[in-house]
């Protein structure tokens, strides 16, 4: 049943705690409203008792009043309906199933520490020394700066792709004669070295140089 | 039973509003003056058993239950709400509980007033009664006093704290530690589990 809007009024009417227009507006509401007035007429029986026998009544409240200690958990407890008891329920639910089911779904992969074959590692330098610029000949070979011993080094020259590969740990390599065939004159080239630890660890990549070998003339 | 005639007061929704229509011919003569407001039909036995125990406790509320003539202001609005009824003062502008309510509150104010002029001349009546004065009433009280003391201790300090030491419901939301909400949930509980200890 939809209870009436001025039923809330209903104490503070018997209690005068309404001012002079609000009580007026409420009077006359009662001598309107049958709930109200059947409501107020049971209320002021409950205050009068009260009023009237209150000392009476509540003497057993009075004495044990000081004695009474109830914990502040039991009273922040007790201070929840069973309603919202529930809603506090479905909402950890809710909650749960949100970090626990759906944000690991969204979680960002872990950063890559491998590096593709074509990314730097900031470290130390690989310098080329030969050949950088155009050459008349076939070169026969491909030289370095040193980093040092146990470095171990591969070596990758490319045409339009991948022509030759190999790994040395001196800081030169001779160019294999059938690869040699493979260059022609005209066409240009580019080499690069890698650098790698012991362990495998990639240490070093030095910058692709191109060059060119001069067409016969 | 009295019974008076009725008006329905305003024409109702789609209905015939054109200019030689009955319905807008008797809103012109209403309007002019020619037709006279009639007077809403009141039952008035009903009246006065439905309206006697709201009027009771206003004037009670006013005057206070301890003055000994406020069944005698009652009768007065009675007979009065009757005269003017009769006479068709009531013309249904407003509902019958405001027109008895207006009628008890100007009852109340004379009331007051003619006591004020008494007082100035006469002497200070002896001490009045006690407000559980007849042996009824005072047996209703008991038996729901009896039933408060019955009451699990929650409901009891509710009470307590809002009725007896009158703090606020944020007051004694505060003392017990729980929300002004809960407070009134209490009181309403309180109050149902008193109407069925009271009726068994």
């Amino acid at each position: 049943m939809k209870k009436c809007q001025y039923a809330d009024k209903i104490d503070d009417y018997l209690l005068n705690k309404l001012g002079p227009d609000a009580k007026e507006q409420f009077e006359e509401h009662y001598f309107n409203c049958p709930s109200c007035f059947r409501e107020m007429e049971e209320r002021d029986a409950l205050i009068s008792t009260i009023k009237s026998r209150g000392a009476w009544i509540f003497k057993e409240e009075a004495a044990s009043r000081k004695t009474d200690w109830v914990p502040s958990w039991k009273r922040a407890l007790s201070s929840f309906t069973p309603r919202q008891w529930a809603t506090v329920g479905v909402a950890a639910a809710a909650l749960l199933l949100v970090v626990f089911g759906i944000l690991p779904q969204f979680r960002h992969t872990s950063p890559r520490f491998v590096l593709s074959e074509n990314e730097i590692v900031r470290g130390e330098s690989l310098t080329l020394m030969s050949p950088i610029i155009d050459v008349k000949s076939v070169p026969t070979f491909f030289e370095w700066k040193s980093l040092g011993q146990d470095v171990e080094y591969r070596i990758s020259l490319y045409n339009e792709g991948l022509l030759w590969s190999a790994v040395t740990r001196d800081n030169r390599i001779a160019i294999p004669e059938e690869t040699r065939q493979r260059m022609l004159p005209g066409q240009r080239f580019a080499w690069q070295v890698r650098a790698f630890s012991p362990s495998g660890a990639l240490i070093a990549v030095s910058s692709k140089v191109q060059f060119q070998i001069e067409p016969a003339q | 039973m009295t019974f008076f005639a009725y008006n329905p007061g305003s024409p109702p929704f789609g209905g015939d509003f054109s200019p030689n229509s009955t319905l807008v011919k008797e809103l012109g003569a209403r309007y002019n003056g020619q037709v006279e407001h009639r007077a809403p039909e009141i039952d008035l036995n009903e009246v006065v058993a439905r309206y006697r125990p709201v009027v009771s406790f206003k004037v009670k509320k006013s005057l206070g239950a301890q003055t000994p003539d406020w069944e005698d202001v009652v009768n007065e609005v009675i007979t009065q709400v009757i005269e003017k009824v009769k006479k068709g003062e009531f013309r249904g502008d407003s509902s019958i509980g405001t027109f008895i309510y207006t009628i008890t509150s100007r009852r109340i104010i004379d009331h007051i007033r003619q006591k004020t002029k008494v007082l100035r001349s006469v002497p200070e009546p002896s001490p009045l009664p006690d407000p559980c004065d007849d042996a009824e009433s005072r047996e209703r009280s008991r038996i729901l006093a009896e039933a408060i003391q019955r009451l699990k201790p929650k409901f009891k300090e509710v009470l307590n704290l809002y009725y007896y030491q009158e703090l606020t419901r944020d007051e004694v939301a505060e003392r017990l530690g729980i929300s002004p909400r809960r407070v009134s949930e209490r009181i309403n509980y309180a109050q149902r589990l008193l109407r069925k200890m009271i009726k068994t």
